[in-house]
């Protein structure tokens, strides 16, 4: 795989990484916490920035131990058939949950989480008033929605294990800017002065088409990627 | 403070019941007023109407829950400010 190809598919994993709304419901209800208790512009500012750090720092760790573990249990010069199978095979199943039950039933983004989950991060992100605070959800807003990031952070370990050092790092740095987007988009929103409820208003009157494209970039990234991978490697051993 | 000798039914009952505070339901107006970027002013003065409104409609119920005293003050505040009464009433349906 050329390393065009392979940014191809990660900058694809990580813009349906960014499609995901745990994160973005997070900085919405922080901002919405912060402006409503009256705290200052500079201040929700240094909190959006230290949430944005944190989410970054975690994507940037996670997809760097996912492709630390591959490194050490797969030879990355060549990586059996079966582990491309199993993580397109993860990707489409991750696609069709996401058309199944990302968003719930209700009015408003309610999201899959469990209900006992989605207290906790809400009582956490209003307590939130210092930038350490604001890191540590960072943090955990991508943990949590861990389940549906595992998809897209696998297959981007499984192209940048088999790519050149230098362009490891530099892969593992793109996939972190593309996937963080939509927060930064929001965060300068929020930071210019856009009101909270217009940018609630538009998430949740496009809640699913944002379902829809999430989940069906999950599926066509893993028929491509099986395709690419899986279906090319046979059909040239076939020919052979 | 408790202005109102008014028990608040919290949660359907799985939470212990708690006497009606006005400060409580006045802060949660203005905060969500704020939120949408309205001036302190018309934030307080926005609050203080809907809490006299709510309080109005309360004295009216043998009994109260704390969804029910969203509701209302969502319905009065739609009409004084629709985006506060938005974010108000998304409160816990953002995630």
């Amino acid at each position: 795989m050329n390393i065009v190809d392979a940014f191809i598919i990660i900058g694809v994993a990580a813009l349906i990484h960014a499609s995901f709304q745990l994160g973005v419901s997070m900085l919405t209800l922080l901002s919405s916490h912060t402006i409503g208790k009256n705290r200052s512009h500079a201040k929700l500012l240094r909190l959006i920035g230290s949430y944005l750090i944190g989410a970054g720092v975690m994507t940037t760790l996670l997809l760097s131990t996912t492709s630390l573990v591959l490194l050490n249990i797969l030879d990355a010069a060549q990586i059996p058939l079966l582990t491309w199978a199993v993580a397109c095979g993860l990707l489409m199943g991750l696609g069709v949950a996401m058309w199944a039950f990302y968003y719930r039933k209700e009015q408003g983004t309610t999201l899959w989480l469990p209900r006992s989950l989605a207290t906790y991060l809400a009582e956490r992100t209003k307590a939130t008033h210092l930038s350490g605070e604001a890191f540590g959800l960072g943090l955990t807003g991508v943990i949590a929605e861990l389940l549906f990031i595992i998809g897209p952070l696998l297959i981007s370990a499984l192209v940048l294990v088999q790519l050149p050092p230098a362009w490891q790092l530099a892969g593992v740095g793109f996939y972190t800017v593309v996937s963080l987007l939509s927060l930064l988009i929001v965060a300068s929103l929020i930071g210019s002065g856009h009101k909270i409820s217009q940018i609630q208003k538009w998430r949740e009157h496009n809640k699913r088409f944002l379902q829809f494209i999430g989940g069906g970039g999950l599926m066509i990234l893993g028929l491509y990627v099986y395709v690419e991978k899986v279906v090319t490697a046979l059909t040239a051993s076939g020919i052979q | 403070m408790a202005d109102t000798l008014i028990d608040i039914v919290k949660r359907e009952g799985r939470r212990p019941s708690e006497q009606f505070q006005r400060d409580k339901l006045h802060a949660s107006i203005y905060a969500a007023c704020l939120s949408v970027r309205a001036h302190e002013g018309e934030a307080k003065k926005i609050a203080d109407t809907i809490t006299d409104l709510v309080i109005a409609w309360c004295n009216t119920k043998p009994e109260v829950t704390s969804g029910d005293l969203r509701r209302v003050a969502a319905r009065h505040l739609h009409s004084y400010h629709p985006d506060a009464a938005y974010l108000y009433e998304q409160h816990k349906l953002v995630f």
